[in-house]
């Protein structure tokens, strides 16, 4: 009789009852005593260890002017039972909506900043104020800060609960100036551009140089900052080699000495030659205002690319060097 | 005009007896024809003009077509016009060119030339399909008119790219020669200039090799025969001939024309490599150096034109246009100072009358293609560029 309930148990309860009746199984003795009116029953109320209900969700009982910083002290993961809203996430089925918030897991794995609304940002500010000086009262404006203080460091300073309150990070540091608060002419502007490569930003024109090179972060502040001195003073200095330019490497275009330049003179001699005119020198042809012109049509057309109108100015200044109407 | 009719009748019918009912038919559509062509008189005053001597060509005629007999365009352009063109040429059994700004502006120039001063250069530049081939076509043709001497070259890519057969040269051992190409332009030359290669002498001896050589004095002719015939030697005529014309318009004797097609091939990169796969700078290749020897400005007596053009260009943006951006800058230092000039798109009044011509010639068919909106459809669709709005009414 046994035997022949079991199959009937082990339909009906799967999981862990089946291994439960599978278990009664085993020991038939306990079994052949407690059957009977007992067998037609699902579950065992003995058996079954007891289980509280289901309480209602935090959320029914959280008033709207509550303390939320209270709720979410520290970053902590999406609780749906802890947070009031009615957000739904997820990609939808056809005719359907987004997924509601409880077991969303896709709501668990992105980053929330629910512990840093602004009442709690708030907090945070005046329990650090005890630990700040004042802002001194004549820097109320942005420029007179970059006056006054033209170089900006940045450091991060790290606290968590752990064996050791060092970080490495922390000794990383960041010098941020801008190249027009320095003195700098126009070729140790540019040598100073080519110097240091990537850390100058056109748009913005600032430099940042930073340094993790150093174990501690003083001695990275020192090493920045004597990278500062060495690369003004570097970029005033003139070497020898320098004059060796190639076009290729300047920044900008220069006319004098130029193929332009030889071009157009080639031709305005052979011009003249033609016309008979050989007491024209070539200072003479530099200093017309034809050539001033063209001088200026070109380096604004390489400089700057095409366009309809460097392009216009280009072709009216030739016309009038090569005399057409 | 009954007779007319009659007699194109019995001719068909005795060109096809079978079919009869194309015999009753013939009449009928003839007819229709002969009163077409009597209607469409008046509108074809609007698209084209009876002035067809580009010297004579003023701003009144801008926007309308003139008509290029067809012997002038089996000499002046045996391989300078762009296929297309050449197709509805073949279509419509006449070529018509229509006169734009640009090509004025350059006459303009052109008329007056002091040739003593060296050569200017005009450098034709604009978006794709604005008729920058065209334009030049329609100088050269002026040109061949006024009897200058015409230096040719149809598309300066097809130099620098798809060669087979490169030989080193024998002139010089570090440059290539490209025979096939420098042959086909060779005849292409003779067919241009007959007249001028009996008259132009050489003032050098040239040796091609042991055996042969050309003595001072013999005419231009022989050496493009000789180049002809001998296709090794191709490539060594082609430097010959540009020498000695480059020497010789200074000279006074003849004026030179030297138009060049896709002049931002010459100084831009190649896909051909040598047989250890590594590739061939253009200046290696004597064709490409000769002829950027001759656009340069240090010979006087005729003018050069060019043409920048991004279709066929090797390794260049789609959308590059504008001068610097297809000539590069060793382009640009070696063409400088020129004078750019824009091809741009149709007015209103260009995109009127090239559809006027379109429809005389019947090569609109659509019922909407008369109407106003369909015409404005039209100038929407190809935003008045000529080469779309060609490729738009062959569908039509």
């Amino acid at each position: 009789m046994a035997a022949a309930s079991l199959p009937a148990w082990l339909c009906l309860q799967p999981g862990a009852r089946a291994l439960r009746a599978f278990s009664t199984a085993v020991s038939p003795t306990t079994l052949p005593g407690k059957a009977g009116p007992r067998t037609t029953e699902r579950t065992s109320r003995l058996e079954r260890p007891s289980r509280r209900k289901a309480l209602p969700p935090r959320t029914e009982k959280m008033a709207v002017d509550q303390d939320w910083p209270s709720v979410y002290p520290v970053a902590a993961p999406f609780k749906p039972s802890a947070v009031p809203l009615p957000v739904r996430m997820g990609y939808p089925v056809k005719m359907g909506v987004p997924m509601a918030k409880e077991g969303n897991l896709e709501l668990l794995k992105i980053p929330n900043f629910l512990h840093l609304t602004p009442v709690a940002i708030k907090k945070h500010c005046e329990a650090l104020k005890d630990f700040c000086t004042e802002w001194p009262a004549a820097l109320d404006s942005d420029e007179k800060c970059e006056k006054h203080f033209p170089i900006e460091i940045d450091t991060a300073d790290y606290v968590s609960a752990g064996p050791s309150i060092r970080n490495p990070k922390a000794r990383v540091v960041t010098l941020r100036v801008k190249l027009s608060s320095l003195n700098l002419d126009d070729h140790a502007k540019k040598k100073l551009i080519k110097l240091v490569g990537e850390r100058y930003c056109k748009t913005t024109d600032v430099l940042t140089i930073k340094t993790d090179r150093c174990p501690l972060k003083r001695q990275n502040y020192d090493y920045a900052m004597y990278l500062l001195t060495v690369l003004y003073h570097e970029s005033w200095k003139t070497e020898d080699w320098e004059k060796n330019i190639t076009e290729a490497d300047m920044q900008e275009y220069i006319w004098t000495n130029s193929s332009s330049e030889k071009n157009i003179l080639e031709t305005l001699l052979q011009i003249k030659a033609a016309e008979k005119n050989l007491e024209v020198t070539k200072e003479e042809l530099l200093g017309t205002k034809e050539i001033e012109d063209y001088k200026k049509c070109v380096v604004s057309l390489k400089n700057e690319g095409d366009s309809e109108y460097t392009l216009s100015q280009y072709k009216e200044s030739v016309k009038r060097l090569l005399n057409l109407t | 005009m009954l007779k007319g009719v009659a007699s194109l009748v019995s001719r068909v019918r005795k060109l096809d007896p079978g079919h009869l009912r194309l015999g009753t038919q013939a009449p009928q559509s003839l007819a229709a024809q002969l009163d077409n062509q009597v209607s469409f008189e008046s509108p074809r005053a609007i698209s084209c003009t009876n002035e067809n001597d580009p010297a004579k060509h003023e701003e009144k005629h801008e926007g309308l077509h003139y008509n290029l007999p067809l012997q002038d365009v089996k000499t002046v352009f045996p391989h300078g016009l762009p296929p297309r063109y050449a197709m509805q040429m073949k279509t419509f059994n006449e070529a018509c060119l229509m006169v734009r700004k640009p090509a004025l502006e350059l006459l303009h120039y052109l008329k007056n030339t002091n040739f003593a001063h060296p050569a200017i250069r005009y450098v034709l530049y604009g978006e794709k399909g604005t008729g920058k081939t065209l334009s030049l076509c329609h100088i050269i043709h002026f040109c061949a008119k006024q009897d200058w001497l015409i230096l040719h070259i149809p598309d300066a890519h097809l130099w620098v790219k798809n060669c087979r057969d490169l030989l080193q040269s024998t002139y010089n051992k570090q440059r290539f020669d490209q025979p096939l190409e420098a042959s086909v332009w060779l005849k292409n030359f003779k067919t241009t200039n007959e007249r001028f290669l009996s008259q132009i002498k050489i003032q050098e001896k040239y040796v091609w090799n042991k055996r042969e050589s050309i003595e001072k004095g013999s005419s231009l002719g022989e050496v493009v025969e000789q180049g002809i015939t001998r296709v090794r030697n191709a490539t060594d005529a082609v430097g010959i001939v540009l020498k000695e014309l480059k020497r010789q318009s200074s000279l006074g004797i003849f004026r030179l024309l030297v138009a060049v097609d896709g002049v931002n091939a010459l100084w831009g990169r190649t896909t051909l490599k040598r047989e250890d796969k590594s590739p061939i700078a253009p200046e290696e290749l004597a064709l490409i150096h000769n002829l950027r020897k001759m656009v340069r400005n240090d010979w006087n007596g005729g003018a050069i034109v060019l043409t920048l053009s991004q279709t066929g260009s090797l390794f260049k943006p789609r959308n590059a246009c504008l001068p610097q951006e297809l000539l590069g800058k060793e382009g640009f230092d070696a063409l400088d100072p020129f004078i750019p000039i824009q091809v741009a798109n149709y007015s209103p009044k260009e995109f009127e009358s090239c559809i006027q011509y379109y429809m005389e010639n019947s090569w609109l068919q659509h019922e909407k293609a008369h109407t106003e909106e369909g015409k404005k459809e039209l100038l929407f669709l190809s935003n008045g560029n000529p080469g779309q709005l060609e490729r738009l009414c062959a569908y039509l």
